[in-house]
């Protein structure tokens, strides 16, 4: 298993001053996934991420990148990196500033200025690139900059923040850059607080609060052990829905309730079955019954929230 | 080494891309004559034609003779008043308000007393004119030695034959015999040079320091040193910018010489004739000289661009970096001052001993190659002293400078920055 992980990390921690950024933090990366770290600000991503990076050294544990422990700048020609805080040469115009950062990843001069024009091709950003960097946009300069991350074509990307600070328009074309870079093959390992974007394209999430893991594993698995069950149900009118709500209240530990339609959180152990049942002995026309996952944002509350952070750390077991 | 390459490249280029490098280009040696030739300029251009009124109080026929002198001399125009005893203050009072209204520059009184005891007085608008002043210090002078002879009769004629003036004309000789060099030229030599290494170390330094800086406020710095040393980093910057530096630098020397060897048809361009030209003596700076000079610009510029680079790392706002460059800036400076004690003494304790002090060395030993003799094995000491340091220095550099880069927040004091520098 571990030779298809591309990063693998053992127990790693790291204090500054008195505090305690990291602490005794595991986990693994397979090869080809698109990984989510997740967490609330301050909770140890970027600190993470600048250990796996070589910026900064953990004081314990080890990171194996590439199945050895040479280290990220070892290996920096096959890993794309983008900080969380952006900036560029502002004075450099934005062709010579892609070359640049290509020859600094080890990517010769006629190829690194080839892949260049290629990526500004592809993101309109052609008629820019003879251009200063500061007569760019914000956004544009922030396309900009995931270029530079991909020029010299890694195996593996580590983006802290990706999304923070870009409109819609542009989250969009990131989303759709990283899909595009996951099925040529890429790791993509990135941070967000955003839910909504890691419930769409991570394949792997760890949860991470206060330097600890909280919980990590397939997304997919993640909900299924962590979220409960959920049912969703629409009725064909209100006034029987509220019969019908009445009939199952034992059952349920949360409810959405938006009359003609609601989203329930079962209480532990109970059959959605048995519930369905209750539901149509009331009489009331049921439109549709569905058992959902929970959203990640849902189990991000529970496990990250203020009053979830001193939950022991559980895990899943991968596929 | 293709990535230290990418770094130098970059520095280079993008600077000598610059407006910035263009305007001091040219602006340079304009500076640099500003402050090397203009004071002196300022400070012995001919005066104009002063006028004056001579107050005589009573000093009978020297008043004239005086008048006489003066005029001679081609600087002044003299009216001779004769003054009655009881109305001298009034008198006074009147020329003064002349003075004031700009109807003369100014009197001189002379009395019956002033022949025996050397004294006049004289009151005017360019008494700070130490030229203006020096010119009738001495014309008063030679007329009052001219009096006093001739009073103990003493022919006129040998009085004149004995106050011709006199001319010492000053050559500098080395160990191959007499230069041809007046002192003067010599002093401006050494003025320049300490000058021009002053300015293109402090000015390239600081250009290290904001290159840190930048990429220190803008993260670049973690994508660069994700992917290459820190040392990596930081030589390529140093050598990079060092490299526009020693272009500016070849820039301004090619055009410098040119200048010289056509100067002959460049001045007959503004009518000044091939005679005028070669009566001017020019320093003569030899293949060692330039030699030297560029050799203590690298060793110089390397120790203060490594300090800039820590000074730059250890910062994070531009407001800090002003007060934090302060102590670096004040070695330079300081060794900018002692170069002027090195120019008129070169041999000196003091000239001698900062050549050899690390800091100072690079200024003050070429300032002393180009205005004296150095013997060889005090030039091959400062130069061992100055290797080493530098070296020691750029070390210790690198080691505060990877970990600075990468720190945030409070700017670090000394002993910070020494454990740092320990720091595995």
């Amino acid at each position: 298993m571990t030779d298809t992980n591309v990063v693998a990390i053992n127990g790693i921690a790291k204090r500054f001053a008195g505090h305690v950024a990291v602490e005794g933090l595991s986990l693994q990366v397979p090869k080809g996934v698109v990984y989510g770290l997740l967490g609330p600000n301050g909770a140890g991503k970027t600190t993470t991420i600048r250990m796996i990076m070589n910026i900064t050294i953990p004081d314990e544990g080890t990171i194996e990148l590439f199945g050895d422990r040479l280290g990220g700048r070892h290996h920096s020609a096959r890993i794309g990196y983008l900080p969380e805080e952006r900036g560029l040469y502002r004075k450099m115009r934005v062709r010579d500033m892609l070359v640049f950062l290509a020859e600094a990843k080890g990517v010769e001069r006629a190829r690194g200025a080839a892949k260049a024009d290629e990526w500004l091709r592809r993101l309109d950003l052609a008629e820019w690139g003879p251009r200063k960097v500061e007569e760019l946009s914000k956004g544009m300069q922030q396309k900009v900059q995931f270029i530079g991350t991909m020029l010299h074509e890694p195996e593996l990307l580590i983006l802290d923040e990706p999304f923070a600070g870009l409109d819609p328009i542009n989250q969009q074309v990131l989303k759709d850059i990283i899909v595009h870079l996951s099925r040529s093959g890429a790791t993509i390992i990135f941070s967000t607080h955003q839910m909504d974007v890691a419930e769409k394209i991570c394949d792997h999430v760890c949860i991470i609060a206060q330097g600890r893991k909280v919980l990590d594993g397939g997304l997919s698995e993640v909900k299924r052990v962590h979220g409960g069950t959920h049912v969703a149900v629409a009725f064909e009118d209100t006034v029987a829905s509220g019969e019908a709500m009445r009939a199952v209240v034992d059952l349920v530990a949360a409810a959405d309730d938006s009359g003609v339609f609601a989203e329930l959180k079962l209480k532990e152990g109970v059959d959605p079955q048995v519930v369905l049942e209750r539901l149509m002995r009331t009489g009331a026309r049921i439109r549709r019954f569905e058992r959902i996952e929970p959203s990640l944002n849902r189990i991000f509350l529970d496990k990250a929230g203020p009053r979830a952070v001193s939950a022991a750390p559980t895990e899943v077991a991968h596929a | 080494m293709r990535k230290v390459w990418a770094v130098i490249r970059r520095e280079f280029i993008e600077r000598v891309r610059s407006k910035w490098f263009l305007v001091s280009t040219i602006l340079g040696p304009v500076f640099m004559i500003g402050v090397t030739v203009l004071p002196s300029l300022l400070a012995t251009r001919s005066g104009r034609v002063n006028h004056i009124v001579l107050l005589d109080e009573g000093a009978r026929g020297f008043a004239g003779r005086l008048s006489t002198q003066l005029e001679g001399s081609g600087r002044y125009t003299v009216n001779l008043v004769q003054a009655n005893s009881d109305r001298h203050d009034t008198l006074r009072d009147s020329l003064t308000d002349a003075i004031r209204s700009e109807a003369i520059d100014g009197f001189l009184t002379v009395s019956s007393a002033t022949v025996e005891s050397g004294v006049a007085e004289y009151r005017g608008r360019n008494v700070s004119s130490l030229r203006d002043m020096g010119v009738m210090e001495s014309l008063l002078r030679q007329s009052i030695v001219t009096e006093r002879l001739m009073s103990r009769g003493v022919d006129p004629g040998a009085v004149q034959e004995a106050q011709r003036g006199i001319d010492l004309r000053t050559l500098r000789v080395t160990k191959h015999g007499a230069t041809g060099e007046s002192g003067m030229v010599t002093f401006f030599l050494g003025y320049a040079v300490g000058i021009v290494l002053y300015m293109i170390i402090l000015i390239y330094g600081i250009n290290v320091m904001r290159s840190v800086l930048e990429e220190k406020q803008t993260r670049i710095v973690e994508v660069l040193v994700s992917s290459m040393r820190p040392f990596q980093l930081m030589l390529g910057k140093v050598i990079g910018v060092g490299g526009v530096g020693l272009f500016q630098f070849g820039i301004w020397a090619l055009t410098g010489y040119l200048m010289v060897h056509f100067r002959t048809q460049i001045l007959g361009a503004f009518h000044v004739s091939a005679d005028q030209v070669s009566a001017v003596t020019l320093p003569v700076i030899g293949g060692g000289l330039l030699a030297v000079v560029a050799i203590y610009f690298l060793l110089g510029y390397l120790l203060y661009a490594a300090l800039f680079a820590v000074v730059g790392a250890s910062v994070t706002a531009d407001s800090e970096a002003q007060q934090a460059q302060q102590p670096v800036m004040m070695l330079l400076v300081f060794s900018l001052i002692v170069s002027f004690a090195a120019l008129t003494d070169p041999g000196g304790r003091m000239a001698v001993v900062t050549s050899m002090i690390p800091f100072s060395s690079p200024i003050i030993m070429p300032v002393r190659v180009a205005t004296s003799d150095v013997p060889a094995s005090q030039l091959a000491l400062s130069l061992v002293i100055s290797a080493a340091s530098s070296l020691l220095v750029v070390w210790l550099s690198a080691r505060v400078y990877r970990i600075g880069i990468l720190m945030y927040g409070k700017r670090p004091n000394l002993k910070e920055l020494w454990r740092w520098a320990r720091q595995s």
